[in-house]
């Protein structure tokens, strides 16, 4: 049977909005007892079953009740109706450094928020040197907080809480602290603590992070869990939600251009869009997901194999790649006077995460000559299927072998 | 009560350290300043109130003969500020440390016993002060150790007072200003600026408001063991310090329930 380290029961969690708390005793005099009828159901009917020594994930967007489940499990907030159960010493790192006092040295805070979580003060001593090389900030621990930066300060925030030998640790969107080298010590040692058999639970919209943190993951929905289970699985499929929601929402990717703009050659380009695999128009491309961009064209004249050149700028500015029918060998024949759409398939885009510009060039057969030129066709957003963001702007195929 | 309160003793001396350790360490003179407050205020009230409205005090113990209205006024405003002080440092406790009960989950009432803590240190400054004044005066005796109890039992009261206090202006952000207008007119409410004799001759209702006054009988009581080296009646220590643990327990019952919820209160 698994052992489990924090055990909700069914936990529902009510917020009175404005009315009932904070009030003046003048309001509450006037108005006698406040009315109930501004609830907000944070949390709703909550079930979560963390197994001992698991790191467990929480998802969804803002206000989705994560945040709120974590404080519930923290003993912050008591739950309305429910039952909560955690075995083992609680760390939470919901705020790190909450409860450093600006005039007292480090070292002071680190005793004091030893004492605060519970430890006593042998376990205390024996932490504070791990605690003062971890956070590395030997040179500076007997000056007073109030002077460090607020890098400095969650630094030994982060490092009193995980010091403090939890059982179960909680983090809320904590781990980005730090520069680089210290936020690879932070997962460092939080894999540390998860092969030591402690139990964690990470609230995150770093998906990509809990991917390789988490073994399960739940996703909340407006104080509800829509889904538990295996993390790639969840993520996935909360990340299809949020795509699809996203696409409800936002305009399709498609250009129409005026007539005022365009130059009286025997060939104009009069719209573009962008569609996915079937031909449906996208509000936004997914990485690894095969689209195609089509380009309509109006031909006056009979024209000669033209070389329509498509090129790709980064939101940021460089330009990432360029295509065109007659590098890759499509030659589109004698065309006779009409209207004619190009579709260039980009299969299993390969863009990463971000938004891209599209500029259109028609050339003629020789390449000597432009046709058409038009400059920002199109904007495309590129979102994630996986949760994973990269670094750089395109993703290339690698093998990878070892002799 | 008694065993969350020896459980969780670490935690409340650590903030009490905290609280030694930063309440005047930004200025140069630190813990004068606490004396500072007082002692002008003796000054200013022993001068207006012997010299302009010439309020008369009782003999002392040592020499009916001799009055020291100083003497007098200062066993009295020591009395007071040992509760008085409980009560307002209580009852901003917990909204100083909002921060820390919003983000992590601990007893609530330890920071509050912790500064307290630091408060009995600042009071244990003024009672110095007054023991140095009645040695000067020449004014010494057997009585004094009953002071020990009665202010344990002012203590006690005040703290009691001030966890209810502090979860209420918890809740309601103008209690604090309430218990500083009410606390200004209980001041003059007890019998710290006059003796009891002056007003039991001229005014007999307020003589009888202020008999009322629970503080009455505490200062009262010092008046006696302090000043005129007099025994109070025997019952009167023990039903003061009964008083002020009923009150204390009452408190503290009082703000563990109502403290539940502090981190959504806050």
């Amino acid at each position: 049977m698994t052992e489990y380290a924090i055990e909700a029961i069914d936990i529902s969690k009510r917020f009175s909005r404005f009315t009932d708390r904070r009030d003046t005793i003048k309001e509450r005099l006037i108005r006698g007892k406040a009315k109930r009828s501004q609830d907000f159901w944070a949390l709703k009917h909550v079930n979560l079953q963390v197994p001992k020594g698991s790191v467990y994930g929480l998802i969804g967007h803002n206000g989705s009740g994560k945040s709120t489940m974590l404080k519930v499990i923290s003993g912050i907030y008591r739950p309305t109706s429910g039952t909560i159960t955690a075995r083992g010493r609680l760390a939470a790192l919901i705020e790190l450094g909450a409860g450093f006092h600006p005039e007292m040295s480090g070292r002071e805070n680190i005793k004091l928020n030893g004492s605060i979580l519970g430890l006593s003060k042998k376990e205390i001593t024996d932490a504070t040197d791990e605690i003062i090389d971890f956070s590395g900030l030997r040179d500076f621990i007997d000056d007073p907080v109030k002077h460090y930066s607020s890098g400095m300060y969650v630094r030994l925030g982060f490092s009193v809480a995980v010091h403090m030998r939890p059982d179960i640790l909680l983090v809320d969107e904590v781990i980005a602290v730090g520069d680089e080298e210290f936020q690879r010590k932070c997962f460092d040692h939080l894999y540390a603590l998860r092969k030591a058999g402690k139990t964690i639970v990470v609230v995150s919209h770093g998906l990509g992070q809990l991917e390789g943190l988490c073994d399960e993951v739940t996703w909340l929905d407006h104080g509800e869990v829509q889904k538990t289970g295996p993390t790639t699985e969840i993520i996935n499929a909360y990340l299809e939600r949020v795509n699809t929601e996203e696409s409800a929402r936002s305009r399709q990717v498609s250009a129409t251009r005026s007539p005022l703009e365009i130059v009286n050659n025997e060939l104009a380009v009069t719209s573009a869009t962008i569609t996915d695999q079937n031909n449906a128009p996208l509000t936004h491309t997914e990485t690894t997901k095969t689209f195609n961009i089509n380009v309509t064209m109006e031909i006056t004249e009979e024209l000669l194999g033209p070389n329509l050149r498509i090129a790709f700028q980064h939101e940021t500015g460089p330009l990432v790649t360029m295509v065109s029918n007659h590098r890759v060998g499509a030659d589109f024949g004698v065309l006779q006077p009409g209207t004619y759409t190009v579709s260039a398939t980009i299969p299993n885009n390969p863009f990463l995460p971000g938004r891209y510009r599209v500029h259109i060039d028609v050339f003629d057969y020789t390449g000597t000559r432009t046709l058409d030129t038009w400059n920002e066709v199109l904007e495309f957003p590129v979102r994630s299927a996986s949760g994973e963001i990269g670094q750089g702007f395109v993703t290339i195929p690698a093998t990878f072998t070892i002799t | 009560m008694l065993t969350a309160l020896y459980q969780q003793r670490a935690l409340v001396w650590a903030f009490a350290g905290r609280d030694l350790s930063t309440r005047y360490r930004t200025s140069s003179l630190g813990w004068l300043w606490s004396l500072v407050q007082p002692l002008i205020q003796l000054l200013i009230y022993a001068a207006v109130f012997s010299l302009v409205f010439r309020v008369q005090a009782p003999g002392l113990g040592s020499d009916p003969e001799r009055t020291s209205f100083a003497a007098f006024l200062f066993t009295g405003m020591v009395t007071w500020n040992i509760f008085s002080g409980l009560v307002i440092q209580s009852m901003n406790s917990l909204r100083s440390n909002s921060e820390l009960l919003r983000k992590v989950r601990f007893a609530a009432w330890t920071p509050i016993l912790g500064t307290s803590l630091v408060q009995m240190i600042q009071v244990g400054l003024e009672v110095l002060v007054l023991i140095g004044m009645f040695i000067f005066l020449g004014n010494i005796g057997i009585t004094w150790i009953l002071a020990v109890p009665i202010l344990l039992a002012a203590a006690l009261f005040g703290q009691g007072v001030g966890f209810m206090l502090a979860i209420l202006n918890a809740r309601f952000g103008d209690v604090q200003y309430i218990v500083t207008v009410t606390l200004g007119a209980l001041y003059f409410l007890t019998p710290i600026l006059y003796p009891m004799s002056l007003i039991e001759n001229t005014a007999s209702w307020l003589a009888w408001i202020v008999e009322l006054n629970p503080m009455t009988w505490f200062v009262t009581a010092m008046h006696d063991v302090m000043y005129s080296l007099q025994f109070p009646p025997t019952w009167v220590v023990p039903a003061l310090l009964a008083f002020g643990m009923a009150v204390f327990w009452l408190g503290f019952t009082v703000f563990s329930r109502l403290s539940k919820d502090i981190g959504e209160i806050l």
